[in-house]
């Protein structure tokens, strides 16, 4: 891991804090409970949202609220090709959102991907693991866009060296 | 499998099954309809009797081809095969089962031969262009560059053979290079990165490896080429181009200029490659997009793999308190009484 990528990471701790969501019926819709920070019914059930970016191109938004946490990403992207490659991934990931639970199908504006945690998903689930997977999520997922890419590269060179060599 | 065939692989699979079971077994009806790249068809049927094999081809721009000598072509590879085209074809050959060459290695030439019916078809103006070529550069040995005649520096026309619906081949001979235009169109976002990404590999290789120095030079544009400057039909294809797909798709056009074997190598050499070029060189847009779908599903079988990975981690949030059925001690399960 690189060294400007460690106090990235500490998207941990502010996590965890914004994890201490419980149940919170609504109060405008009946009492249903309905993620807070999707409705925007009542302001005073949402906190203040927390943005930790390490560059322009990659951030991290966190949006808490009573009883829901959303948190976006936005993943490197350098140039067309990961961009191209982000957009892949991220689609192929959101089309899978039923077995994911906590991801959003759709992300926030201006990220890639987004997670929804409601206070069911930690009633059910550990909330530390839960943390763990956001951040392996971050970690990995930049590793292996850059790898999608340097194979496309060394494909696409080798590709050409073949049609070429029976020139000679 | 890494470069494409030249040969139709299934005609000649089905030739050599005709061909070889013929002197023990009778004869069998075949009638099948065989596609090829870039919209070719060919049909083979036995129409008169089973024994012998009619073989015809439909080729989207035969008349451009004819146009550029493809009768001529056709006609010394297959000279006593022709026979007058089958309705809804463009030309047509009839094999006699009765009347194969005696020897295996002539029948196996043949099969070749037959299976090789698209690239020879498509390689008329290549020859065409080889030709004209030869002509032009003896032409200009004569001159010093200053005082080359106006002709003989442009070089000859531009052929242009429209093969699928939007892509097309212009070849271009000159005094001292022969060129091969491919126009492109990708659909889609995800191809035209890939190409673009493809395609700068294809320029960057001859410049990187060392045994490449004498493979052609590839360039590669979004705007027609200079040597395609005054083609007739070439400026409201363009126009058409960005209209049908509304800007999406960008005509990218490579232009594999086959660089001059002839002052390099002996003549003799020219003519001998001459073939395997003018083969090579038609597989290329096939092979082109045949490398960028093989790498989106590679993409895609990785994608896959990472998912279930992600999957995996995230699963372990989940307790494994899950309730399992108890038994007692005489295999008796409990049953919750509703």
């Amino acid at each position: 891991m690189s060294q400007s990528l460690r106090p990235y990471l500490h998207v941990r701790s502010s996590l965890t804090a914004a994890l201490t969501i419980s149940n919170f019926a609504s109060q405008a819709s009946e009492r249903h409970n309905t993620p807070q920070v999707e409705a925007r019914d009542s302001p005073e059930l949402l906190l203040n949202p927390l943005h930790i970016s390490r560059n322009e191109n990659e951030k991290v938004f966190i949006e808490p609220s009573r009883n829901s946490v959303r948190v976006s990403i936005r993943i490197k992207q350098a140039d067309e090709i990961e961009h191209i490659l982000v957009h892949k991934f991220t689609r192929f990931l959101t089309q899978r959102a039923e077995s994911f639970f906590i991801l959003r199908r759709k992300p926030v504006e201006g990220f890639d991907i987004s997670f929804l945690i409601t206070n069911f998903h930690t009633e059910k689930m550990l909330t530390h693991k839960l943390i763990d997977f956001v951040i392996e999520f971050m970690e990995e997922v930049d590793k292996e866009i850059s790898e999608m890419k340097l194979f496309l590269n060394a494909r696409a060179r080798f590709v050409a060296e073949s049609f070429l060599t029976p020139f000679d | 499998m890494l470069l494409l065939d030249y040969q139709n692989v299934l005609i000649e699979s089905l030739l050599t099954e005709r061909f070889s079971g013929y002197a023990s077994a009778t004869p069998v009806s075949i009638d099948q309809v065989v596609s090829d790249f870039d919209g070719v068809t060919f049909h083979l049927s036995t129409p008169e009797s089973k024994s012998k094999i009619l073989i015809s081809i439909n080729v989207k721009c035969f008349k451009e081809l004819v146009q550029y000598g493809a009768q001529e072509v056709l006609e010394r590879e297959y000279g006593p095969y022709i026979v007058s085209p089958e309705p809804g074809y463009d030309f047509s050959v009839q094999i006699d089962l009765e009347n194969l060459p005696a020897e295996e290695e002539a029948r196996n030439d043949l099969i070749m031969k037959l299976a090789l019916l698209k690239r020879n078809a498509m390689a008329a103006p290549f020859e065409r262009a080889f030709d004209e070529f030869n002509k032009l550069a003896e032409e200009a040995s004569q001159y010093t560059s200053e005082s080359a005649p106006q002709g003989i520096k442009e070089g000859g026309e531009v052929m242009a053979i429209h093969y699928r619906e939007e892509e097309a081949i212009y070849i271009k001979a000159n005094w001292d290079r022969v060129t091969v235009i491919f126009s492109t169109v990708f659909r889609e976002e995800t191809d035209r990165i890939f190409g673009k990404v493809f395609l700068q590999e294809f320029v960057d290789a001859r410049r990187r490896v060392l045994t490449l120095q004498n493979a052609p030079q590839v360039l590669f544009r979004n705007d027609p080429p200079l040597e395609l400057a005054g083609v007739p039909g070439l400026s409201t294809k363009e126009g058409e181009v960005s209209y049908v797909t509304f800007g999406m798709a960008r005509n990218i056009s490579t232009s594999i200029s086959v660089l001059t074997r002839a002052v390099l190598f002996p003549r003799h050499l020219t003519a001998q490659r001459r073939y395997e070029n003018i083969s090579h060189i038609q597989t290329f847009r096939d092979y082109f997009h045949y490398h960028i779908k093989a790498s989106k599903a590679y993409i895609h079988t990785r994608m896959r793999k990472r998912t279930a990975d992600f999957l995996q981690v995230l699963n372990r949030a989940r307790p494994e308190n899950e309730e399992r059925e108890r038994k007692t001690a005489s295999g008796r399960t409990f049953r919750v009484q509703g």
